[in-house]
């Protein structure tokens, strides 16, 4: 699999992370980036890679490592939390292959992993999101609604 | 009320997600805001104003949509390429930011009794090089806006 520049998936991660109140999921922007249309994709990895995302504290974990390699210790207090539960974040940002960790001395340094998020999560979440929001709002619409108005 | 949020979500296959989902209504009733222009308008937006341009219910028919937001506007449209009510909707779907690009999307109503009704939407990218085109139109700025409606909904699910 092809090595993401850093500084891509920060701005992916930021991306993410960012709180701005919209409802369209499609929209058209400047392409940042060309895909190799030659890449291999694996079956398995869209619903890891999918939970690794829609998670805020993950995205903001990919946000740091975005920025530079973080120590779990140093994660888990940006984060006021536990080394347990910052480990647990990002075991499942490494079996989505968003984030390798590697033993260091004492500590286990994390950076952002080979697997690039853009492919499979972006667009299945984006359409996902977007039936979802729909189905949503029909049932909302269903339950509004009284005999002669359907 | 409650059951209206159960969403079940599935990716049965790389090219596949599949969309469980019960309403408090019954099959009729639920057909009939699928497809009827005037009550699609009011939910298919999502919030947004959604102007239906056109719905031509019979096989091969042709539909198209524009939801209109922040300023912008968003057209989706496809064919239907079966329709048996009240009970089956197959069409295609394409956004006007990739023509050509097909999704397959394929909506059951299934009747459960006591005015309640299952929708099952199955929606299958023809294949991976259209999925790779979609990112190509550059959906990065898409992003925020889709996780967050994905936490509201996530959240709205627990």
């Amino acid at each position: 699999m092809r090595q993401r520049p850093a500084i891509a998936c920060a701005k992916l991660a930021l991306s993410c992370a960012n709180t701005q109140a919209a409802a369209i999921p499609l929209r058209t922007g400047p392409v940042l980036h060309r895909l190799n249309h030659m890449v291999q994709y694996s079956n398995t990895t869209i619903d890891a890679t999918f939970a690794a995302v829609a998670d805020p504290t993950r995205r903001g974990i990919l946000e740091r490592l975005g920025a530079g390699e973080r120590s779990i210790s140093d994660l888990a207090a940006a984060y006021d939390m536990t080394l347990t539960g910052m480990k647990k974040h990002v075991h499942v940002l490494e079996v989505a292959g968003l984030v390798v960790t590697e033993k260091v001395g004492r500590t286990r340094q994390c950076r952002v992993g080979p697997a690039r998020l853009e492919e499979e999560a972006v667009w299945i979440a984006n359409y996902r999101a977007m039936l979802e929001a729909r189905l949503d709002r029909l049932g909302d619409f269903l339950g509004h609604t009284h005999g002669d108005d359907v | 009320m409650t059951d209206l949020m159960n969403a079940a979500l599935t990716t049965p296959s790389d090219r596949e997600i599949r969309v469980e989902r019960v309403f408090n209504a019954s099959r009729d009733k639920v057909w009939k805001a699928m497809t009827d222009p005037k009550l699609l308008a009011q939910w298919w937006g999502r919030g947004n104003k959604l102007v239906v341009e056109k719905l031509d219910l019979v096989r091969g028919g042709h539909w198209r949509v524009v939801e209109h937001a922040d300023g912008q506007t968003h057209g989706f449209e496809g064919r239907y390429r079966e329709v048996t009510p009240p009970e089956r909707i197959v069409q295609t779907f394409e956004w006007d930011g990739m023509p050509g690009h097909v999704i397959l999307e394929t909506m059951t109503l299934e009747d459960l009794g006591d005015d309640r009704t299952k929708l099952v939407t199955v929606s299958l990218f023809m294949t991976n090089q259209d999925r790779d085109g979609m990112m190509q139109s550059g959906m990065e700025g898409g992003m925020n806006q889709s996780y967050q409606a994905l936490d509201r909904v996530l959240a709205a699910m627990n």
